[in-house]
């Protein structure tokens, strides 16, 4: 096992407290093992995370859990393990991460050993996701019953109504919301089923409220980052996305971002900057970060530049600012699936009003005004191809309709080390924040 | 007042390159970096010195640049390959907009504004697209990378090569040969892979006109003419197209000098020592 060699600085305590809260929630997702709790394989920004808490299920998130082992850069005797699987090199590498792990496990009959921090326990259940997002939310779980055949999969359909720009989506929206919540039903049925339990409906209602509020509180948080200098950039929004893609309805979730928000209000109070001199503010537009490179926004840094926004991982919106009022919608099934539906169409109208626009496309361009940035940085992760595709096509759009702005794409893999070279990522920035400043000196 | 002299260090995968200049170039000097080569780039720097007849310390100001640009302990200042090169052929072709470098080991789109380089894409990741591609196929063919570009333009009927991948080409080559085709049509034909490649990834750019080609891949006539085919109109070529980062780097270096000497800051310098480049640490 090799631990990853650099340890990432951090501009927020909170953000370096992160680290050890997964390991805590790793921990205790084994001590549940141990203790016979019902555990769940999930992914992340799955919509359902108050029914899985109130119905006192264990998840463990698998995504994360690939990430982890990237980050520690040890994922590669399981991408390795899963070849051996004959499973291609060219999939999702979260997913093949985790089949390794999975099939050495299973074949073990214990963790395989040094398994980063104790190991993905093995499950109860495994709960898919089966929206638009990426193919391995349906089809991780089903190779993964290869190994587990006894555990059983349930599959979420998550729905949303693709972009049209000459249509509203309004006109079909309450069909929608039917739909996802006859699927919702069908999961507490599931989860009814095999736990032998009730759902408390009172309950899950509670943590409805809960996770509104914090949505709230999350994206007033994030908004903060617009000041100049940007007390926090993306490097640490890679930790803080923690509590929202994976404590999401819970309280310790609620109080990490009061604690973050009041430290960024003190930050800014105090002018205090991620770094001392800021010279370039620029944007994460998209992709998922190199787990185990994430120094490289350290490296960022030293050149002067900031992010004070991305798109990745900031998957909420102000509950307040939707066209519905989430509050007067007491069903608590329903009141996830508006969430979950407002949540996704949210840019829509912006984007029809900009002749060319789409909806990825209108909120890099918000967050390019409202953060006054410079340039935008994305990257394309091979295994990803979910991200991949798209990427490319809108920082075109982008281009296109908007401004020419200064662009940067970076190539790796989220887990899969072997694709990254440190030197030529680090020439690639170097030469990225000479032709910001070509730029910038162009426009003074 | 004393004249002045900049030198600009390239070191890139393959080759370094150093040149020296006042108003105009006064030496120039390319030699191999290679595995051994590479901590000898002082030797080179010491060959162009002789050439123009200078002692080091007469050197106003060195900037390095290239792969191998990070502890080149005898440079004042490191600069990217990107700007060196849009310095350099901002200098030698004015009306150039884009720039396409074929190096050793890279290949690099840049786009130019008013000198500067403004955008760029790289491959750095596959030896498809660069030198390294032809040196391994010429390899394979028995032939000197030095004639390859002459031969090509011998084809009578160019065969397509249908992976850009450079170990699954040269397995290709080696079949073509097999089936008897002859030489210059699988050159011609190599050419047009890579151009292919190339043109692929330059064109994210959204080309514009003028396009000069710099690197050693611009010394490859079938190369060149295989690329002018991709992109439907001449290219332009610098006079020695290795030289176009060094230039640029003597010339930021001159650009450095003259900003500071107006502004009235002190100059940003290092304590220099013409030793041997220890590249990554």
């Amino acid at each position: 096992m090799t631990e990853e060699k650099k340890k990432r600085r951090t501009a927020t305590e909170a953000a370096a407290k992160i680290g050890p809260m997964v390991k805590a929630m790793i921990a205790s997702v084994l001590q549940a093992r141990d203790e016979g709790k019902p555990i769940a394989y999930t992914f992340i920004c799955c919509c359902y995370d108050e029914i899985i808490r109130a119905m006192d299920i264990v998840p463990h998130w698998v995504e994360n859990y690939a990430g982890i082992c990237g980050a520690k850069r040890d994922a590669q005797r399981f991408l390795e393990r899963a070849e051996s699987e004959s499973f291609s090199r060219s999939l999702c590498t979260y997913a093949l991460c985790g089949l390794g792990f999975d099939a050495w496990r299973e074949g073990l009959g214990e963790m395989p050993p040094d398994a980063p921090w104790g190991g993905q326990a093995r499950p109860d259940m495994m709960l898919g996701s089966g929206q638009i997002l990426c193919d391995p939310r349906n089809k991780w779980y089903q190779a993964a019953q290869q190994y587990m055949p006894d555990v059983p999969v349930y599959n979420v359909g998550l729905p949303w109504p693709p972009y049209e720009n000459d249509y509203d989506y309004r006109e079909v929206q309450d069909y929608y919301v039917e739909y996802i919540v006859e699927e919702l039903k069908g999961l507490v049925a599931f989860l009814e089923k095999h736990t032998g339990k009730k759902m408390d409906w009172n309950r899950l209602s509670e943590l409805v409220d809960l996770t509104d509020r914090t949505w709230n509180l999350i994206w007033e948080t994030y908004e903060l980052r617009r000041a100049v200098p940007c007390p926090m950039g993306t490097g640490d929004a890679m930790n803080t996305m923690v509590p929202i893609v994976f404590m999401m309805a819970t309280q310790q979730a609620y109080d990490f971002f009061k604690e973050l928000n009041e430290e960024l209000r003190h930050k800014i109070a105090n002018k205090e900057g991620e770094i001392p001199d800021e010279k370039y503010r620029l944007i994460w537009g998209g992709g998922l970060p190199s787990w185990f490179a994430l120094t490289d926004f350290n490296y960022f840094n030293s050149k002067g530049a900031v992010f004070p926004v991305e798109t990745t991982y900031r998957m909420v919106e102000a509950v307040y600012n939707f066209d519905v009022d989430l509050s007067k919608i007491s069903d608590p099934l329903e009141h996830i699936a508006w969430r979950w539906l407002k949540y996704w169409t949210y840019w829509y109208d912006k984007a029809r009003k900009r002749p060319g626009s789409h909806p990825d496309v209108e909120r890099l361009i918000q967050y390019i005004e409202d953060y006054k940035i410079d340039g935008v940085v994305m990257h394309e992760a091979f295994s990803c191809r979910t991200w991949h595709v798209g990427l490319i096509w809108q920082l075109n759009r982008l281009k296109k309709i908007y401004r020419d702005i200064p662009s940067l794409i970076l190539e790796s893999d989220i887990v899969d080390i072997s694709s990254y070279n440190e030197a030529d990522t680090r020439a690639r920035i170097d030469a990225f924040i000479d032709t910001l400043e070509a730029v910038k000196s162009k426009e003074r | 007042m004393k004249s002045q002299y900049f030198a600009g260090v390239d070191i890139g995968s393959t080759m370094t390159k150093v040149v020296i200049m006042n108003l105009a170039m006064l030496a120039s000097v390319i030699g191999p970096t290679g595995p051994e080569h590479r901590k000898l780039a002082n030797k080179v720097m010491e060959e162009a010195l002789a050439q123009a007849n200078l002692p080091f310390d007469g050197i106003t100001y060195v900037v390095a640049t290239g792969y191998g640009r990070i502890n080149v302990p005898f440079a004042d200042k490191q600069i990217t390959e990107i700007s060196c090169h849009a310095r350099g052929v901002s200098y030698l072709l004015p009306e150039a907009r884009t720039v396409i470098d074929i190096g050793g080991q890279d290949c690099k789109g840049i786009k130019l504004d008013n000198g500067r380089a403004v955008d760029f894409v790289m491959n750095d990741k596959c030896a498809a697209g660069t030198g390294r591609f032809l040196e391994v196929t010429a390899e394979g063919l028995g032939v000197k990378l030095e004639d390859m570009g002459r031969l090509s333009l011998e084809a009578k009927s160019k065969v397509e090569i249908g992976s850009t991948c450079t170990v699954f080409a040269a397995q290709e080559v080696v079949a073509r040969l097999s089936e008897g085709v002859p030489l210059p049509d699988i050159i011609a034909g190599l050419h047009d892979a890579i151009a292919a490649r190339i043109y692929s990834m330059v064109r994210r750019l959204a080309i514009e006109r003028e396009v000069a080609l710099t690197g050693g891949g611009a010394k490859n006539i079938g190369l060149v003419k295989a690329l002018e085919a991709k992109l439907g109109f001449p290219v332009l070529l610098p006079p020695e197209p290795l030289l176009t980062g060094a230039i640029g780097a003597a010339l930021l270096g001159k650009d450095i000098v003259k900003q500071a000497a107006e502004s009235g800051t002190p100059l940003p310098k290092r304590e220099r020592r013409l030793q041997e480049a220890t590249l990554f640490t």
